[in-house]
């Protein structure tokens, strides 16, 4: 149990996937000019990481691992992610079409999202079982929207002020983001 | 060969994938602890983007464009593990030191990117050079903050020592948040550059 | 429904493709992975346990999980016992780190070297450098090592990485530990 609590906790503050582990920057550089689409994006991140946590480590154990091909763990992890969102699309598209308007248009960007399929290796490389795959991959999502929002938060903020002309856009949000790693880095030791 | 020139300055220069299209900034940033390290991810990003480059212009007419983008992953995903195979056999303290991100290059969009925006629709000579520019654009970003990051945070030039003793290493630019400043800062270098030039 | 098929074909056929060649290159790539493993294990080794000609594993489980030693390994010169190299993993700042500890015969430790870790660059990782891990070396298993903040004074002391206190605390540990299972088990 604590054991799940410290990896719980630990993807979400101490190795935060985006500031500290650097996955995910793709999005987290990209879909944080509002506030609201961030949010958008760490939902749907949320629900396709979790997902492909358990997904991925039963590819892995149960299909990979007793064919003795394991060395295929990449392609076999990015085809899982690729279908699983193309599935949660077409399920969310039918079920519930105001969750599809809100989510839509951030699901296939997931895809590509290096957090998602970063996440799958990690649980391979560290041997969670399926328990503590589930967790890591729910805390790093939740570590992901947690930077996504607060950094789209400032960002929001930052568009206003009056900065160099120089450092307009890119710059100022990579160098923003430094500060809040500066500032995640403060949890090292938590646990 | 004018083609080739031309695809070589578009991938260094032009649209370079780091500082112009701000593109696969996953390794960019995590990688580049040292120059050696930024070296070595960019020019295996390179070879694998050279070989998936070819082999989609290759198969471009016989994919249907509705899968391209799974058979683009999966043609992707195979060079990605080659290269892994090879590293790990033949390069074992650099595969220890890229770790997670040598798998992950999988998802560098920089790769999907010019399969999709150039591969799928050129020839393969053409793709070849496309694949070569971007991959050197890349590595050459990459190695640029790789020394700006090691200098800085270690005093050494290619893990040789190169500062005198009397320099007290800024270790945070070898952690996470070096990372950010100094992409950030050198972008602000290029906008300042394109600014002047603008008003000349 | 034709035009399904035939795209669900041509991902499958792309699929068993890629398969397949990766099938092959990881034939041919199998040896030299698992030679370069060897080689990368034998060369600690002989890095932490000069003069040593061949190494044989004690086959033994009892020791592992009461001293966080993972595996030891006897160094012989010809036929005669030159001294002990244990692998040592303990628990980091950042995660494990596994180390070899080099002992010889009377129990002294002939070198440390740090095969695996996650600490932090630039403050923790400096436990890799040889200026770090030669404070070790000639330390007799006869006492227990601590760390200091300032310069050792005496034989048990080991000095700190600046910024990196826990790092050099979870490596002494382990070493403590490889010394007491040379008194307690090897001696």
């Amino acid at each position: 149990m604590t054991q799940i609590l410290v990896i719980f906790l630990g993807a979400i503050f101490v190795n935060n996937f985006v500031l500290s582990r650097f996955l995910g920057t793709c999005p987290f550089l990209g879909v944080s000019k509002k506030v609201e689409t961030a949010t958008g994006m760490g939902l749907a991140v949320t629900f396709v990481m979790t997902l492909a946590s358990i997904m991925s480590y039963i590819v892995y154990d149960w299909i990979l691992v007793p064919l003795e091909i394991e060395y295929l763990y990449t392609i076999a992890f990015i085809l899982v992610i690729a279908s699983l969102v193309q599935f949660v699309e077409m399920v969310i598209q039918k079920t519930s079409p105001t969750l599809y308007q809100a989510l839509g248009v951030y699901l296939p960007l997931i895809t590509t999202n290096c957090a998602v399929l970063g996440v799958a290796i990690i649980n391979k490389n560290e041997g969670y079982n399926l328990i503590k795959s589930i967790f890591n991959g729910l805390g790093g999502a939740l570590g992901f929207t947690l930077a996504i929002v607060l950094f789209a938060g400032i960002r929001e903020r930052i568009e206003k002020n009056n900065i160099l002309e120089a450092f307009k856009g890119f710059p100022i949000a990579l160098i923003t983001a430094g500060l809040m790693s500066i500032a995640f880095l403060g949890f090292q030791g938590l646990l | 060969m004018n083609i080739v020139r031309e695809r070589l300055k578009n991938g260094i220069i032009k649209e370079n994938p780091t500082f112009v299209q701000v593109l696969g900034m996953c390794p960019t940033l995590a990688v580049t602890t040292s120059a050696k390290n930024g070296l070595g991810m960019g020019l295996a990003t390179t070879a694998v983007l050279i070989c998936s480059n070819m082999v989609i212009s290759l198969v471009r007419k016989l994919i249907p464009s509705k899968i391209r983008i799974p058979s683009f992953i999966v043609i992707i995903a195979t060079f990605v593990t080659i290269i892994e195979f090879l590293l790990e056999g033949y390069a074992p303290s650099l595969y220890d030191s890229l770790g997670l991100f040598i798998p992950l290059i999988v998802v560098n969009c920089i790769i999907l990117g010019r399969a999709e925006a150039y591969a799928s629709k050129h020839s393969v000579i053409a793709s070849l050079f496309d694949g070569l520019g971007t991959g050197l654009g890349f590595t050459l970003s990459l190695t640029m903050i790789g020394i700006i990051r090691e200098l800085l945070g270690t005093g050494k030039f290619f893990s040789r020592p190169l500062l005198p003793a009397s320099f007290e290493p800024a270790i945070i630019m070898i952690m996470a948040p070096g990372a950010f400043f100094t992409l950030g800062i050198l972008m602000a270098l290029l906008n300042q550059y394109r600014l002047q030039k603008g008003k000349n | 429904m034709n035009e399904t098929l035939k795209m669900g074909l041509i991902l499958c056929l792309i699929t068993v493709l890629s398969g397949f060649s990766l099938g092959m290159v990881y034939e041919v790539t199998k040896e030299p992975i698992a030679q370069q493993k060897i080689k990368t294990h034998q060369e600690a080794m002989k890095a932490v346990l000069p003069e040593v000609e061949t190494f044989e594993l004690i086959e033994s489980d009892d020791f592992s999980a009461q001293y966080g030693i993972k595996e030891i390994q006897i160094g012989y010169k010809g036929t005669q016992i030159i001294g002990y190299v244990m692998q040592v993993i303990t628990k980091g700042y950042g995660g494990e780190i596994e180390m070899m500890v080099g002992i010889n015969q009377e129990g002294i430790i002939q070198g440390v070297k740090i095969v695996q870790h996650a600490e932090t660059a630039g403050l923790g990782a400096n436990a890799k450098e040889p200026s770090f891990l030669n404070q070790y070396v000639n330390k007799s298993a006869e006492q227990s090592l601590w760390v200091t903040k300032s310069t050792p004074t005496n034989d048990q002391e080991v000095e700190a990485i600046t910024g990196a206190t826990i790092t050099t605390e979870a490596v002494t540990s382990g070493i403590n530990n490889a010394l007491t299972l040379f008194k307690e088990k090897l001696k």
